[in-house]
């Protein structure tokens, strides 16, 4: 299904309808302007019929508690309040200005203005995802090319086709299509129609989109990070097991898929002894938290427990066999290595314990600098202030609590952006 | 492979006194596959079986999930022919057979459908509700399918999906034109293949308000997995009437297979629409969080256990498939050995994570 100017048409519509995108843009780009008030009020709608229960159909296929969550996360994320916030915080608040006087220069007008066309390609990893990236291209103005993911369920549609009915004016700046991963042509074509081409997804998808976006179209990738927990010094955190039980919550609840979720846990210490220790201490902690957030859905459950085990044999078909120490709990593990590089974990309540002395900290992170986004940290206060900094020094752009290593903070930017700046040019106009 | 041949030699398929046979079976198996296949070695050798001695029951196989297969091609020697999954994820898993293999299937293959009655001598239309065989298209699948159609000498073979050049596209209409064709005929039909194509077939002819009365002796058999089709939410109840209504076939003339490429082990459903379990295959339920073997009558993931090849390493395999192992011994059909009934499938694999796509650059740049 393609939803183009409003209307709903069949892919199969597909090349007639870029070519007659290709002759709409320039003509939008010249009459048209999209003011944020606009996209502000169709989401605030959104968001009000979304908690009258508007849309609990299309909420069904979630599980019930997931379903609510993301209710309850709707009433404050989707508030104009929310979104005016959001505004100030990535844009700034300097808004148009004209320079100082400076004797001998000219003086220019400095604003802000849309890209101009932005090509969004979505992941299928975060619900939602899509129709919140293409939000954020409608609020800074732009023209937006949407590629759904092909595990896409139609949700995104629906909500997407939802603003456009709440403000019928949105139609010219939303155009979505769901093309195939595969259609190279045209994928290759949106990209060509595009000022910048947001990609979220896996290496593949990068890689796939480098290939065929023209030179000079800009590439805004986000994604693909491995994130970790911090441990120093346990004996002297006032509050250790509630932080331990913090960070199995957040690994039982994200089962370690996102790019923020913990993969390992690493010690601040080079003794085995302590590794094997920890991983012993942590495992009930793990199995509760897991147990206590499985879902009922059976074939969920089985799915993740067999690709759990599927990848439990291919590392032993690799040659980092970690077999000999893994310690096994329900439907959980704790994988004691002796190495310290930041990998990934077998995932699914599946996590890795390594060795890492703070001085090498430095060293590991400049081995991952691409993949670096959130560290969860468990320490005494006053060793906090030192490690941070190490963090950051080494790449990282979210230090925080262990139970928050995933929780969204407002005002908070992603892999260390801010994204409606990077859907933004700065124009200056001589005085 | 003295035992594996003496297995499927057994004249009764649903022989329950071979239980010890079978276990020893599969300990030759067990013993071929860790000195021929390294990647046999290497599973069985991280799961702490070492040596046959480690195996005390058929549950202590080791266990390769299919997932597994599709994402690394195993390999044990010397092979006659490979069979593919059909891949609807886009990923497939190859199976290679030995000669003895093929030998022992074929074996099985004439003992089971002559005990179901549909080995037959009887010429017959076949109607295939899958694809025709193509050379584009190596899944099994197709072999299969195509193979059901000489359990009894064909006149006709028809096939619902055509190859063009988009690709394969279901032709509904020209099957129509030939059931009006075949209701004049004397010859039984025979469909053969998906469950979910024969069931839009059911739908197309109900909606055109058509009812064929076919010749006597047709049958409906249904292999290919229900795949996919418990979500259409088509009940096995609505599809017995549905063939009745439409194509005149009885409840007792539709015959369902079960069966997977990494386990080429044919089940066949009873007058009852029961798959029990045949002397050449065992089925273990387990745990869908720890993967332990549960009691009859509980849902788990489907383990497939089978001595019959030594090509690839399929001794023990994990589908993703969810079922339930009955107990048989008081189902009317008279076989007393247990019976699976498949309730779905795991949840689709479409966990896209960030985390895992950043793992595989970090393998390709290896800084």
């Amino acid at each position: 299904m393609i939803l183009f100017d409003g209307k709903t048409y069949e892919s199969s519509e597909q090349d007639r309808l870029l070519k007659e995108l290709e002759e709409k843009i320039p003509v939008i780009l010249a009459t048209k302007k999209l003011d944020p008030e606009v996209v502000i009020d169709a989401v605030d709608k959104l968001r009000i019929d979304t908690i009258s229960g508007r849309f609990d159909d299309l909420l069904t296929e979630f599980p019930k508690d997931v379903a609510e969550s993301y209710k309850e996360q709707a009433v404050t994320l989707l508030s104009p309040e929310h979104l005016h916030m959001k505004l100030k915080t990535e844009l700034g608040d300097t808004g148009e200005y004209v320079t100082k006087h400076i004797d001998g220069f000219s003086q220019i007008r400095v604003k802000r203005v849309p890209l101009g066309v932005l090509f969004h390609i979505s992941a299928g990893n975060m619900d939602f995802l899509p129709a919140y990236s293409l939000a954020e291209g409608l609020l800074t103005g732009n023209i937006n090319i949407l590629k759904l993911p092909s595990a896409d369920n139609g949700l995104s549609l629906k909500l997407i086709m939802q603003l456009i009915e709440y403000r019928p004016e949105l139609k010219d700046f939303i155009y979505v299509f769901d093309t195939a991963s595969t259609d190279i042509q045209g994928m290759r074509k949106m990209a060509e129609l595009s000022n910048a081409v947001s990609v979220w997804g896996s290496d593949m998808a990068i890689e796939a989109v480098r290939g065929l976006a023209p030179t000079g179209v800009k590439i805004i990738e986000w994604g693909q990070k491995l994130g970790f927990c911090y441990v120093s010094k346990l004996a002297e955190v006032p509050d250790s097991i509630s932080e331990l039980e913090g960070l199995a919550k957040h690994i039982a609840t994200t089962k370690q898929l996102l790019c923020s979720s913990c993969q390992i846990i690493y010690l601040d210490t080079s003794d085995m002894n302590e590794v094997r220790a920890f991983a012993q201490r942590f495992l009930p902690l793990l199995e509760k938290a897991a147990n206590e957030n499985a879902t009922e859905e059976i074939g969920i459950r089985a799915r993740d427990t067999l690709s759990a085990y599927t990848r439990r044999l291919k590392g032993y078909l690799g040659n980092e066999d970690k077999s000999g120490d893994v310690i096994r709990g329900r439907g959980v593990s704790v994988i004691p290595a002796s190495d310290s590089r930041l990998e990934l974990s077998p995932m699914m309540c599946n996590v890795l314990v390594k060795p890492l002395p703070r001085e090498n900290i430095g060293r590991v992170l400049y081995e991952s600098r691409y993949h670096l986004q959130t560290a969860g940290l468990i320490c005494p206060e006053e060793d906090r202030k030192e490690l941070t900094d190490a963090f950051i020094k080494g790449g990282l752009v979210r230090v925080t609590k262990a139970a928050n290593m995933s929780a969204y903070f407002p005002g908070e930017c992603h892999d260390g952006e801010y994204a409606l700046n990077r859907y933004m040019r700065t124009v200056n106009i001589e005085e | 492979m003295k035992l594996r041949r003496k297995l499927f030699a057994s004249k009764d398929p649903y022989d329950c006194g071979k239980t010890q046979l079978f276990f020893d079976a599969c300990k030759e198996n067990y013993d071929y596959l860790i000195t021929h296949c390294d990647d046999y070695k290497k599973i069985a050798t991280g799961l702490g079986i070492k040596s046959s001695g480690d195996i005390k029951r058929v549950e202590d196989l080791p266990v390769i999930p299919t997932m597994l297969m599709k994402q690394h091609d195993f390999k044990s020697g010397r092979y006659m022919i490979m069979a593919t999954s059909s891949g609807t994820s886009g990923k497939m898993s190859h199976v290679r057979f030995e000669f003895g293999a093929l030998w022992a299937a074929l074996k099985m293959s004439i003992k089971v459908t002559r005990y179901h009655g549909i080995l037959s001598m009887r010429p017959c239309r076949y109607i295939v509700m899958g694809y025709k065989p193509h050379r584009s298209n190596k899944t099994a699948v197709a072999k299969t399918a195509y193979l059901t159609t000489f359990l009894a000498p064909a006149i006709s073979r028809r096939f619902i999906l055509k190859h063009t050049k988009d690709g394969y596209q279901p032709d509904f209409d020209s099957i129509v034109e030939a059931l009006k064709k075949y209701e004049k005929g004397k010859a039984p039909v025979r469909f053969m293949g998906f469950p979910s194509y024969t069931f839009f077939l059911f739908k197309i002819l109900e909606e055109r308000g058509l009812a064929f009365n076919l010749p006597k002796g047709s049958k409906i058999m249904l292999g290919g997995g229900w795949k996919q089709f418990y979500r259409e939410a088509a009940d096995k109840e609505t599809f017995y009437k549905l063939a009745k209504k439409t194509l005149g076939v009885e409840e007792e003339n539709i015959v369902e297979f079960y069966g997977a490429v990494e386990h080429p082990i044919l089940y066949t459903a009873c007058p009852a629409h029961h798959f029990h379990v045949p002397v050449y295959s065992n089925i273990v339920i387990r745990d869908p969080d720890t993967l332990e073997p549960l009691e009859l009558g509980q849902t788990g993931l489907v383990n497939l256990i089978s001595p019959l090849c030594r090509a690839t390493p399929i001794l023990s395999i994990m589908t993703d498939d969810l079922g339930v192992l009955h107990d048989g011994s008081t189902c009317p059909c008279g076989v007393k050995s247990p019976y699976l009934e498949i309730i779905g499938r795991v949840a689709p694999d479409d966990i896209k994570t960030c985390a895992a796509g950043a793992a595989d650059i970090l393998k390709g740049v290896k800084v």
